[in-house]
């Protein structure tokens, strides 16, 4: 009896540090590994190998690399530094340029190919036969059939779940984990916001890839056995319906969905009694699975134990301000080029031209945007104003041509490079973190904040509490600058339209920006906010920022901006002040109806 | 004795099982934007269907129509019941997937709960062994391989010829266009899925006849290979559906006369990673 | 807004929330562990138990069935004959899932839940190697199946093998294809499971000291569908005779790919003892056709006493469980079935030791298996024994197996006999396979 509350015991503990791994990865970065359980076999793998004898009793019947005979707890060590190394090459996959699911799916054939070929081929890790006689940790040291060994492997899984609980919670609760979250709900607006997506990928990868490798590990030293049946493709499917389950992104709900679903689940179908031909009740429990995975995701894609809301301790602001209140933003970290009587180009096109398959959506664009000044860039649809304004933050590559900031050229530079130089984009499509709070979004922007690197969060909140405070009170001022403080903590994904406009052109501006780069920002918004947005715009420029602004309604182009560029048909039209456009045969014809 | 030559002509074999299969997958992603990882799971149960058919003294290749009908009506269900109602959610790609993996569990382990564990024949006669040269074909193998060409021909002359083929392309490429344009686009979606269902059927049939004994888990390996080849000729296209299944079944079988045999399906999962790494759209599709 | 010390007040009390919620579902699903146990049968009077681990689910879902037919054979006789002392014996099945990971908490479970285990039976090689520890740990007496090298040499004072290591299955093998048909080159096809890979290399030195010559060596992938391309290297290299081992559908894919590519001849086979069971007959005759089974396919088996008295005793009683298990084709092959009969032989040993000695501890009774085993007056079945064993005779129980002999390491050697398969697909024995004929390729 007492033997298998402790097997329980240790497989909880092992299944709970494998979801928190799996919860890390998908939950909270978004990042969807379907191969994840090779982590775990290969750190199953390693502690074997490394724990294993030169020559396994019985006259060497099973053939392995290694057999270094270490004792623990350097197998465990090995077998997360195994589980960490394997995730280097998937990198590859999970760059910014591949679709989500085509990633997952290549993962997940990784996955199901691994299990092949080391089946197939023996001299590495003895086949289909896998590895026994694997020594359990510290046995020369006691007896691993006694109750006490037991019981104490039982605490260590438990303990160790309570660590890696702790460790993931203090990277999750961080602005590196706020950073992570941003990634997971829109990769390509996090990159614009100075995100490196694929380097945080790759971390969390391996990461999880480590953790998952220390599971593997301790699940070998306590069966003393592995082999390719252990970590088939269902094993993976398992795992993923505990973390869906229990709660998405949310590592509590990663340990209940890992003691419902591996340990409880299956373990109380062994219970049922058996019905029908055999093999029926096995079928029909894998049914079960199936249908439950679907039933969550239809019904409650949160899981049980939804993700919270992150309500940040934000001090008491006076009554809400009237919006757009001219009240002068604190000193941002980044000092802005004085102005000079003298405009400077801030931002440069050279001959861009960039082609879809033949079709050249922009055929040689040149324009240099001046410092401090507001430029409109319009154009009928189609002229290819959207494409060219992706180019210039970084999000497209342009096929001909090259792009110059403050002097030096960026063609190659990518989109997160150029935000974290101060050229910062907005999206035509609502692109705000839909299950960040407000407050959230404009924290994720700030730059340079030390909390937002891996070894930041793991120093803990001392190390970048600090600067966490100056980006909060920043925010706080930001909002009340534009009337949101008291939507502070509302979910963004949950705002009136107009409302995630100011949100979007908030986060951008706590990104300080030197240049920025607007996509229509007043479609669909209220003509009244439109107007307030626009005098905010201006005071900008007053300050020095650069602006450059797509836009269709020609009555915010006659009051705010100056110049403007006409666009059509990929090319340039031409460029001077509205009045001056609309004297131009050639741009009415093309474009302006009155 | 040669086994070059002769593996080619396992590979046409290979080749031709396949192109049925990756075809009807392709197209499914071409309408929907969805990968339908159950298709697998469809196509066994498919082939158990004309199993059962077969049992009652039908013969195969009429039962293998029963497979097709199968395959018809569990794909229409899939598509309208399951990806339908979770795309108008605004579901991720990411979530439609692993929706597509508890139905695969379903309908594979449903298939197994119903039928039994123990593996099955089909009882069917191979007709006598052809030689052609160095080739070596049974009768029956010879007719899957033409069955397979006359479904290319009639899914090429579909798409190219007929309305409902111009409408599929249309849909394919830009569905809101497509629909602003007065195409029906939910009939031509659900015709896409009933047609490519049937191929879906068919392909399992054919593979229950390759195989000669097969189980509810049987195909769970071959989805690996449709993958790779829908992904060598782009997903969504289905010329390049027909490339990737003869590149990937000759290359199979091929590699397998000359590497260790163990090792063939590898070929596959490499040529679907490279793929997947360096030109997503596939060969034929647009560049990324 | 909240203040910093209500936001810190509200998370503990929810990790508090949390945490107890986590306590009560461990506990509850420690309490159902602990109460629930759904598969024993009671019977009237003290009942004791007999725990099948084996593969119930999986590739090998057709092992564990076999062996629960055995034992319910085995044990529905002995009760009728009074079982042990009066208590009666039931046959309880643990499904290891064909996988070690699932195998030791289904063990541990078994413990939790079964306070009358007197004795473990099944035990393949997927399972084994993890669990045989913990069960000669918790002093039950186990009767395996499985032949791996890993036990070759072992000491588990409570871990008995019923069947000789698959070292003996190859030289058996070698040693038919050698004296018995003559043949000159060889061809191996096994499985790349672990079952299947163990016989591959002890084929490949027995070829070599027969003076065969070893003209293909392919492991077939028992997840592909097809093997036609190692059905032509095969073909290509001009055996004479394939052994074989391959078990789920791989073994029919590849066996009729290989006739249909030497345009429709079979090429001589000889199987290993597991081909010899009624699922293997029922996939490969439906892929080759069963009048090629019948002409050219040969197995090597362990002696099974088809004619005598034990054997009689052992067709009773399997066939009192016709009916009520699963239908895997002819039921008469579990008669020659080598889990079925030598498992039904342990179980039998086990409770006239257990008679004899007077006690159902595992502990007390496991010192009288030889010597059940060993004594004066032959008998054949349980209730033989016993009456002797009332009578104050010492006994030796031979059954359908044969006799049992055990060496130092609890294996018993065996004697080996080569089967083939009729046209209606029962089992016939040709030869018997004399200890020079191994001892010449051994």
């Amino acid at each position: 009896m007492v033997y298998y509350i402790t097997t329980l015991l240790v497989y909880a503990g092992v299944d709970a540090i494998a979801c928190l791994a799996l919860s890390q990865q998908f939950g909270v970065s978004g990042v969807t590994n379907f191969g994840f359980i090779i982590f775990q076999a290969a750190g199953a793998y390693a502690a074997a190998v490394l724990s294993l004898p030169a020559d396994s009793a019985n006259g060497a019947f099973q053939t392995y690399v290694g057999g270094w005979h270490l004792q623990f707890p350097l197998p465990w060590i090995g077998a997360t530094i195994a589980g960490g190394l394997l995730a280097l090459p998937f990198s590859a996959l999970v760059g910014k340029r591949l679709r989500g699911d085509f990633a997952a799916v290549g993962l997940l054939v990784t996955a199901v190919m691994a299990n092949l070929l080391i089946t197939n081929y023996r001299p590495f890790l003895n086949g289909d036969a896998g590895l026994a006689l694997v020594p359990a940790p510290l046995d020369n040291h006691f007896n691993p059939l006694s109750a006490n060994y037991q019981w104490g492997y039982s605490a260590a899984a438990v303990v160790l779940a309570f660590v890696v609980y702790r460790f993931l919670t203090r990277v999750t609760e961080s602005p590196y984990g706020r950073t992570l979250r941003a990634m997971r709900e829109d990769d390509v607006v996090a990159d614009s916001v100075g995100k490196n997506v694929r380097s945080l990928r790759t971390s969390m990868l391996v990461l999880g890839g480590a953790i998952a490798g220390l599971s593997g590990g301790m699940l070998v030293g306590f069966i003393n056995l592995w082999d390719p049946a252990a970590w088939g493709y269902a094993e993976s499917i398992v795992l993923f319906a505990a973390v869906i389950i229990g709660g998405l992104g949310n590592h509590k709900g990663a340990i209940l969905g890992a003691v419902l679903v591996p340990v409880g689940f299956l373990e109380a179908s062994r219970y049922l009694p058996e019905v029908g031909r055999p093999g029926l009740v096995p079928a029909l429990q894998w049914v079960a699975v199936g249908l439950v995975i679907v039933l969550f995701l239809w019904f409650r894609p949160q899981g049980i134990i939804p993700e919270r809301r992150r309500l940040i301790a934000v001090h008491a602001s006076p009554d809400d301000a009237p919006a757009l209140a001219p009240a002068p933003p604190p000193a941002p970290v980044r000092a802005l080029r004085p102005r000079s009587k003298e405009r400077e180009v801030a931002l440069e096109a050279r001959g861009i031209v960039r082609s879809f398959d033949g079709v050249r959506a922009v055929d040689g664009v040149s324009v240099a945007f001046e410092r401090g000044r507001l430029t409109g860039l319009i154009g009928p649809n189609g002229a290819g104003k959207s494409t060219f304004l992706a180019m210039l933050a970084g999000t497209l590559e342009p096929t001909e041509g090259s792009i110059f900031y403050d002097g030096e050229e960026i063609t190659r530079l990518p989109a997160y490079r150029r935000a974290r130089r101060g050229l910062v984009r907005t999206f035509q499509l609502a692109s705000e973190f839909k299950r960040l709070t407000v407050l959230e979004n404009l924290l994720s922007a700030v730059p340079n904040q030390r909390g937002d690197s891996l070894y930041g969060a793991l120093l803990g909140r001392r190390y970048w509490g600090s600067d966490e405070q100056a980006a909060i009170a920043r925010s706080e001022a930001m909002l009340d600058r534009f009337g949101l403080t008291a939507h502070a903590d509302t979910y963004a994904g949950d705002l009136s339209g107009g409302q995630r406009r100011l949100v979007e052109i908030m986060r951008a501006l706590m990104a300080e920006p030197q240049v920025l780069l607007l996509d229509e920002p007043m479609a669909g918004v209220h003509p009244e906010l439109a107007h307030r947005i626009g005098n905010l715009l201006r005071e900008l420029c007053d300050e020095g920022i650069t602006i450059v602004m797509v836009e269709h309604e020609l009555a915010i182009m006659d009051e705010f901006a100056d110049p403007v560029v006409v666009m059509a048909e990929g090319r340039v039209l031409a460029q001077g002040a509205m009045s001056e456009l609309r004297a131009k045969e050639d741009v009415v014809e093309a474009y302006l109806v009155g | 004795m040669n086994v070059l030559v002769p593996s080619i002509a396992f590979g046409l074999i290979s080749a031709s099982v396949l192109a049925i299969a990756s075809v009807g997958f392709t197209l499914q992603f071409a309408v929907t934007n969805v990968l339908n990882l159950a298709y697998s799971s469809v196509m066994i149960a498919a082939a158990f269907v004309a199993y059962a058919v077969n049992r009652h003294g039908v013969t195969i290749w009429v039962a293998a129509l029963a497979a097709a009908a199968t395959g018809a009506i569990l794909s229409l269900f899939l598509n309208r019941v399951v990806y339908t109602p979770f795309q108008r959610r605004k579901a991720s790609p990411i979530a439609i997937v692993i929706v597509a993996l508890g139905m695969t569990l379903i309908i594979e382990y449903g298939t197994q709960a119903i039928a039994g564990p123990t593996n099955v024949s089909y009882s069917m006669s191979q007709g006598s062994t052809l030689a052609i040269g160095s080739f070596r074909l049974t009768v029956a193998q010879l007719a899957i391989i033409c069955m397979s060409i006359v479904l290319m021909l009639g899914v090429h002359v579909l798409i190219r010829f007929t309305r409902l083929g111009k409408a599929m392309r249309a849909t394919a490429a830009n569905r809101d266009l497509a629909r602003n344009s007065g195409i029906r686009t939910d009939r031509v979606v659900n015709a896409t899925w009933i047609v490519s269902g049937a191929l879906c059927g068919l392909a399992g049939a054919v593979f229950g006849m390759d195989a000669g004994t097969f189980g509810a888990t049987s195909t769970d390996l071959f989805l690996v290979l449709i993958l790779a080849a829908v992904f060598l000729g782009g997903p969504g296209e289905p010329y390049g559906a027909m490339l990737g299944a003869v590149v990937i079944g000759l290359g199979t079988e091929v590699s397998a006369a000359f590497i260790v045999s163990d090792y063939k399906d590898v070929i596959a999962f490499v040529v679907l990673l490279a793929m997947l790494a360096v030109r997503p759209n596939g060969l034929l599709g647009a560049k990324a | 807004m909240q203040s910093r010390d209500g936001l810190k007040k509200r998370r503990a009390h929810r990790s508090l929330g949390f945490a107890g919620v986590l306590l009560v579902v461990v506990a509850a699903s420690v309490a159902v562990s602990a109460t629930g146990s759904a598969a024993v049968r009671t019977g009237v009077g003290n009942s004791l138990t007999i725990a099948d681990v084996a593969p119930f689910t999986g590739v090998d879902a057709a092992l564990g069935p076999t062996y629960l037919v055995a034992c319910d054979a085995a044990s529905n006789a002995i009760d009728k004959a009074g079982g042990v002392d009066g208590n009666q014996l039931n046959c309880k099945s643990v499904d290891t899932r064909g996988d070690p990971a699932d195998a030791v908490p289904a063990v541990r479970q078994l413990y939790a839940t079964t306070s009358n285990l007197t004795m473990v039976i099944g035990l393949t090689s997927d399972e084994a190697a993890a669990v045989v520890p913990l069960i000669n740990g918790n002093k039950t007496v186990a009767f395996g199946m499985t032949g791996q090298a890993e036990f070759d040499h072992i000491h588990y004072p409570y871990f008995y093998r019923l069947v000789p290591a698959d070292l003996a299955e190859s030289y058996a093998m070698v040693a038919i294809s050698h004296f018995m048909k003559h043949y000159k080159r060889v061809a191996l096809a096994f499985g790349n499971d672990i079952g299947s890979q163990t016989f591959v290399g002890p084929a490949k030195s027995a070829v070599a000291k027969a003076h065969e010559k070893l003209v293909a060596d392919e492991t077939l992938d028992l997840k592909a569908t097809t093997f036609r391309t190692e059905a032509a290297k095969i073909i290509a290299a001009h055996p004479d005779v394939i052994l074989t081992e391959a078990l789920g559908p791989a073994e029919a894919a590849f066996l009729s790919e290989v006739k249909q590519q030497n345009g429709g001849k079979a090429i001589p086979i000889i199987g290993t003892s597991a081909t010899i069971s009624p699922d293997w007959y029922k996939s490969v005759s439906a892929a080759v056709g069963a009048s090629t089974l019948s002409q050219g396919f040969l197995a090597d088996n362990l002696v099974v006493d088809t004619q005598g008295a034990a054997y009689k005793a052992f067709k009773q009683a399997i066939f009192a469980e016709k009916g009520k298990v699963g239908n895997t084709g002819s039921f008469s092959t579990y008669l020659t079935a080598p889990g079925a009969v030598h498992l039904y032989d342990g179980i039998n040993l086990a409770a006239l030791a257990m008679v004899a000695s007077k006690s159902t501890q595992p502990s007390v009774y496991k010192g009288y298996l030889s010597k059940v085993a060993s004594g004066k007056v032959v008998v054949h079945s349980f209730a033989q024994g016993v009456a002797q064993l009332k009578q104050g005779h010492t006994i030796s129980y031979v059954g359908p197996g044969g006799p049992t002999k055990f060496n130092n390491y609890n294996e018993s050697n065996g004697i080996f006999q080569v089967d083939s398969y009729t046209s209606t697909g029962k089992v016939k024995v040709v030869a018997n396979i004399p200890n020079q004929w191994m001892a010449a390729v051994r």
